[in-house]
């Protein structure tokens, strides 16, 4: 039986009848159409389609839509304005911090997710930050590189 | 990778839930932070007909302190006991345990009640909540009961829980000084543990062991307490050759498991390396 | 003219990625979709009784099945590969299994439903009967005459066996001092892409239409694998962004491309299929394991006069890549080395384990693996140092172009200045030094050094080497198409033959595009998606690093240079002055110095589409150039001939990589202290983009080397199949990978550019290897067999020989 749930995505309020099985990544890609939401392994290993969640941030392939009720989520579609690249999404476009772009949503919300709560992260604190987000394409060194340059750049700003 | 169809309810308080469980007890499951729960239904490994999402039930999500010992309700998550500066100071062992868990997204939605019940061999509060004689607060139909961590879990994914049973709390000690220390080892830093050892050392100011309690996962179908290791090291100095003697004991009468991260035999020799690293250093926290 | 090429510049993929704004095929949706799941077997091996979707059928949301009678009845087998034609007697393959499964996942059917919920449900109701049969799971048991078989029609397992020999090889062994000789293992891994295999079928019934949007790296297989199997004319292939290719989404993917077509073509509405990681872990295909009994002829002072080798392939439940893995050593059998005679004996093997698929090198990670192990022992066996051994092997770079004894021809290549450059760079003497303290210590620090070559380009006659019987080629060389067209507004669009996986297509034929017709890479789009409908066919760059460089580059660089001479004709008509005196600068065609005889694009693309009399009577209308690029130096040795001789690919890259690791001697971990390469791709267009494939790359060889890897049990179940248990790695333990570049440009590319892919992945599970044998001097023990997990590093490092209990 569907259930009505009401969600704020990216600031907008959503109000949607779901199927109780229906995942959170699939609500926000197929319902809601912010597929930068990306599902790589669905079983919660490849963090592809990480987002906040009330702030946090977390894998929405491991979550119910209808968990969602009540809370608010940011997805990698939230963090422009107005076509502005946030400075972490700027970083890894400036440092080549993907290739194939299918881990990229959810490597930039981890990180900033990372750089909001440690705005210095050491080179350590950013591989283990990122455990979560697999990537096949760029052996991460770009991507650190990125995270580096962003956590240089908030600093610096 | 779709569940198998489920009615969800999301009670708003411990009674209700309590009543639909104990109403749908033969064919329901408890979701809690559903880091375990949810790649279990999407592999249809498990096909409940009812979903009691716990999430919403109010006063499970505290830290207190209560005659010397630590409260932690079911829903607190492994990222709110990393960074618990409560935790930090008088149980430094949860966080040093709940940093190793998994990754980030894992550590924001897993909670410590969720993790018990499910009663995974590999997970790591498993041995962490034993190495410190923890007690477990389930309830249910018949009202609450407290659980010795050592007597709560009882193979692979199973516990004396029922099944319309909620952890809603589990009680540690203040560890004061106390030396403590949790080491593991995985193929990748956010897998489970190949082996997981948590350790808690009493010494006095000679720096005799008075106590030892050492919690292991990973390696059979539950987590347990190395008895005899414990037993060596007790009353005595400890010194690396000493360490290393009790690390050679953690596994004897265990049934060391196999499978793709390794061999029983190396598993065995992995555990008493990891045994003995622990110690170590839990000595130098 | 410089610009742009070898600059850094802007991403021009980048920006749609990191809002989310990439577009994949799962990011379709169609009016009426309907979504499929894939009916798969659970047994390693089995005959298929009977398959009855009757109880899924009566749920009104299941709208279409697909068994394997239908799949018998109503589809064609494919047209065997070049891949499969030393098969004694050709076998069937359809789409799908009709009458047996031979590996765990193997797809023989399908349904689809109105959500992707309802048809899992279906699948899980659909009743199917199984007659289950010996497993065959180990290459060796495989062989025997006891084994099962898995192809009845060919009464053996060894399905195919051949052999080349190259000099005099009989000779070197003979005149050798010394014949060193080991046996080699590597094991089945494969890339993964993060997305996983995605189609969208649409057919149109009343107009007989076919159009696929799919995840795919080869338009054309995909194109003639509808055609073969459902025998349509009307197909369009539409590729979108795709997330990661790596060989994997060549070959297998067309099986679901038929599959999910004959649901939509059943249900008469559009079909979405989703692969789950699972399936693609069990099915998607692997890179071969490998075993090699290999023989080096050597003289006293290190020369290597000779080498053979035996292969045995453990090539999976399919005969449609039988020979890939092998007939691949062709491209880099010499590797950096000026030895002429070389001898190789092919076994490939069916298994009941997944298919093998073109991976990150296929079969040249092999190749090389056995090169620089058995460098190494060589050194261990003479008492000299693996580098001397090395260097006294090395083509030199006044040999170049160097001709190889199978008849690839070398391009460009200092190998020597590269191992000196990488030595330098790591201080390897000082190094040592280090190493034998530390070791004094109780530390085990190993440094492996190897080199190898990345060869780029494609030769479809290469396979006709390895198969004397086949008369003509299955095709030869490659061909590449581009399109470039100036648009009414002055600026560029290009649309390229392959799809884009990764190796910012987009970023670096802009780059190239810019320099050559005067303009800025922000004035340029490259058109994505793929689309067959109007895009040139690009069947050459396979969408992979190491052939997107020759032949994407070569054809962007063809076109461009067509375009430039009719804008400058048409400019110059315009201005009334030569052509030849013209230059172009930001978009502007001028005569230098002159304020006035200047004409901008936008001027000129106006012109172009909408003012004939402005158009010169000898010049076509428009201002579009299409070109496709064949490689200008592909003789001799296009087609092998009697002597078997073959350009198995064209330009040669290579690089000479440093692996600094330490062994825990107690647990066999293995941990990565530095990572070091100097490398030579040729004239680099984007250091940026070219380092991005090179960390990853080498990446993935250092993980595979260290565990990652596919494991059946002795049933033939595969037990790794989540990224979890297959040990993929995350940043926490990839090792930052250090990148040097000292490119000899090759002579015969319009750039000077060469291969910049895959190549970090071919030497470098040899590099680790290396390094922990290195480590592990102390205890004198051989790494032979890959992956080095902890537990098998323990058990090299206290002698503790592991009975076979898992098969990779």
């Amino acid at each position: 039986m569907k259930q009505t749930i009401r969600v704020t995505i990216n600031g907008r309020l959503y109000e949607e009848d779901v199927e109780p099985r229906q995942l959170l990544a699939h609500f926000l890609r197929d319902a809601i159409g912010l597929t930068g939401t990306h599902v790589g392994c669905v079983v919660g290993e490849c963090g592809a389609c990480s987002i906040l969640l009330d702030g946090k941030v977390v894998k929405s392939c491991l979550h119910l839509a209808v968990q969602a009720d009540g809370r608010e989520v940011t997805t990698i579609e939230g963090l422009a304005k107005d076509g502005e690249l946030s400075p972490i999404q700027e970083a890894f476009v400036k440092n080549y911090a993907l290739q194939c772009g299918y881990c990229t949503p959810g490597m930039i919300m981890t990180s900033h997710a990372l750089l909001r709560d440690n705005p210095n992260p050491s080179e350590e604190e950013i591989r283990k930050a990122l455990a979560g987000n697999l990537c096949m394409c760029t052996g991460y060194v770009q991507i650190v590189e990125a995270v580096k340059e962003a956590a240089r750049g908030s600093k610096n700003g | 990778m779709i569940p198998a169809a489920f009615e969800y309810y999301a009670p708003r308080s411990l009674d209700e839930a309590v009543t639909f469980l104990a109403a749908h007890r033969d064919d329901v499951k408890i979701l809690s932070g559903g880091q375990s729960l949810m790649p279990l239904l999407k592999m249809r490994l498990s096909k409940p007909a009812h979903i009691v999402d716990i999430g919403r039930i109010p006063d499970l999500d505290t830290i207190t302190e209560e005659d010397g010992h630590l409260i932690l309700g079911g829903l607190i998550t492994y990222a709110q006991i990393e960074n618990s500066d409560l935790l930090q100071k008088y149980c430094p062992l949860l966080p040093q345990t709940a940093t190793n868990v998994a990754d980030v997204q894992v550590r924001n939605r897993g909670t410590i009640g969720g993790s018990i019940a499910h009663a995974d061999p590999a997970g790591d509060m498993p041995a962490t909540i034993m190495a410190l004689d923890a007690e477990i607060k389930a309830v249910g139909p018949n009202g609450e009961r407290w659980v010795k961590a050592e007597d709560f879990f009882l193979g692979l994914l199973m516990s004396v829980l029922e099944p319309d049973e909620i952890v809603t709390a589990v009680k540690v000690p203040i560890t004061g000084n106390d030396k403590t220390g949790y080491l593991k080892a995985a193929p990748r830093s956010s897998g489970f543990a190949v082996v997981g050892v948590a350790v808690r050392l009493a010494l006095d100011p000679s720096n005799t062991c008075q106590r030892a309690a050492i919690g292991i996962t990973g390696i059979t179908d539950k987590a347990f307490r190395a008895q005899h290791a414990e037993r060596l090291l007790t009353g005595k100095k400890l010194d690396a050759k000493l360490i290393d003697q009790a690390a050679a004991e953690s596994t004897r009468n265990i049934d060391v498991i196999e499978d793709i991260n390794g061999s029983t035999e190396y598993r065995t020799h992995l555990t008493h390396v990891y045994v003995a690293r622990a110690i170590q250093a839990a000595l130098q926290s | 003219m410089d610009n742009f090429i070898g600059k850094r510049t802007r991403s021009k993929e980048g920006p749609r990625h990191v809002t989310g704004r990439g577009l994949y095929t799962d990011d379709f949706r169609l009016p009426g979709m309907l979504h499929a799941m894939i009916l798969r077997s659970p047994h390693a091996h089995a005959r298929i009784v009977s398959v009855d979707p009757g109880e899924a059928l009566k749920n009104p949301n299941v709208v279409a099945v697909v068994t394997p009678q239908d799949i018998k009845q109503t589809t064609k087998p494919f047209k065997p590969g070049r891949y499969a034609a030393g098969l004694k007697r050709s076998i069937d393959e359809y789409a799908g299994a009709t009458e047996k499964v031979r590996y765990v996942g193997e797809p023989f059917g399908a349904v689809a439903a109105r959500d992707r919920g309802t048809a899992e449900d279906a699948l899980e109701q659909i009743q199917v009967e199984y007659e289950p049969l010996r497993p065959v799971v180990d290459v060796r048991e495989a062989m025997k005459p006891s084994s099962a078989v898995l192809f009845d029609e060919l009464g053996t397992n060894l399905a195919w066996n051949g052999s080349l020999s190259y000099g005099d090889v009989e000779g070197a062994f003979k005149s050798a001092d010394r014949v060193v000789k080991e046996n080699l293992k590597i094991h089945r891994y494969s890339s993964t892409p993060l997305e996983p295999f995605i189609v969208i079928a649409s057919y149109d019934a009343a107009s007989k239409r076919l159009t696929v949007w799919v995840t795919a790296q080869v338009p054309e297989v995909i194109y003639d694998g509808l055609r073969e199997a459902l025998g349509l004319q009307d197909i369009r292939v539409i590729i979108p962004d795709v997330g990661g290719g790596f060989g994997q989404k060549i070959h297998l993917i067309r099986k679901y491309v038929v599959l999910v077509s004959l649901l939509s073509m059943k249900s008469g509405r559009p079909v979405k299929w989703v692969e789950d990681r699972s399936e693609h872990m069990m099915a998607g295909g692997h890179a071969c394991a490998q075993e090699f009994e290999a023989e080096m002829a050597v003289k006293n002072d290190g020369t290597v006069i000779g080498l053979r080798f035996k292969e045995y392939d453990d090539v999976g439940g399919s005969i449609s890549t039988l020979t890939i893995h092998f007939t691949n050593k062709l491209n880099n059998l010499s590797n950096t080395y000026r030895v002429r005679n070389i001898a190789l004996e092919g076994f490939a093997v069916v298994t009941n384990k997944c298919p093998v698929i073109p991976n990150r090198g296929i079969g040249k990670p092999g190749m090389c693996y056995v090169w620089e192990r058995m460098m190494d022992r060589v050194a261990q066996e003479l008492n000299l140092t693996p580098i001397e051994v090395r260097r006294k092997n090395l083509i030199q770079p006044d040999e170049m172009p160097y001709a190889t004894p199978s008849g690839n021809v070398y391009d460009s290549g200092d190998y020597p200045g590269l191992l000196q450059g990488l030595l330098e760079k790591i201080e390897y003497d000082k190094l040592r030094e280090e190493q034998r303290r530390e070791r004094e210590k109780g530390r085990l620090i190993g440094i492996g050094v190897v080199i190898a070559v990345e060869p780029g380009g494609r030769n479809a006659a290469r396979d006709m080497a390895i198969f004397p019987e086949m008369k003509e080629p299955p095709g030869s060389g490659g061909v590449n198409g581009a399109k470039i067209k100036l648009e009414k507004n002055g600026t560029l669009s290009l649309h390229l033959g392959s799809p884009n996986c990764g190796q910012a297509h987009e970023t670096t034929t802009a780059q190239v595009a810019a320099d050559l017709l005067g303009t800025t890479p922000d004035k340029i789009s490259t058109s994505i998606p793929f689309d067959s409908d109007l895009s040139p066919w690009g069947v050459a760059a396979a969408n992979s690093g190491n052939n997107f460089h020759l032949y994407d580059i070569g054809a962007i660089h063809g076109a461009a240079t067509r375009l430039r001479e009719k804008v400058l004709k048409l400019a110059a008509h315009n201005l009334q002055v030569d052509p030849s005196e013209l230059t172009i600068e930001d978009g502007v065609v001028k005569v230098p110095g002159s304020a006035t005889k200047q004409i901008t694009f936008a001027e000129l693309g106006r012109i172009a589409y909408n003012n004939q009399h402005l158009i010169p009577d000898d010049l076509e209308a428009g201002l579009e150039a299409t070109y496709y690029y064949t490689f200008p130096h592909a003789k001799p040795n296009l087609v092998p001939g009697a002597e078997r001789l073959v350009r198995a690919q064209f330009t040669f890259s290579a690089g000479a990589h440093a692996a600094i690791v330490e062994v825990d001697k107690n647990t066999g971990a293995v941990h990565v202290l530095r990572y070091l390469i100097v490398g030579d791709n040729g004239t680099v267009i984007n250091p940026d983009v070219v380092n991005g494939q090179v960390f990853g790359s080498a990446a993935h060889g250092i993980a595979v080397a260290l565990g990652e890897g596919f494991i059946y049990s002795p049933e033939g179940q595969p037990l790794t199949v989540t990224y979890l248990d297959y040990g993929k790695c995350s940043a926490a333990e990839t090792p930052r990978v250090e990148v040097m570049h000292r490119p000899s440009p090759s002579p015969w590319t319009a750039l000077g550019q060469k291969a910049a892919g895959e190549g970090a992945a071919i030497p470098s599970p040899a590099a680790l290897a290396s390094a922990v044998e290195d480590a592990l001097t102390p205890f004198g023990v051989k790494v032979c067999d890959l992956p080095l997990t902890p537990e098998a590093v323990w058990r090299l490092a206290n002698h503790n020989p592991e009975s076979e209990r898992r098969s990779y």
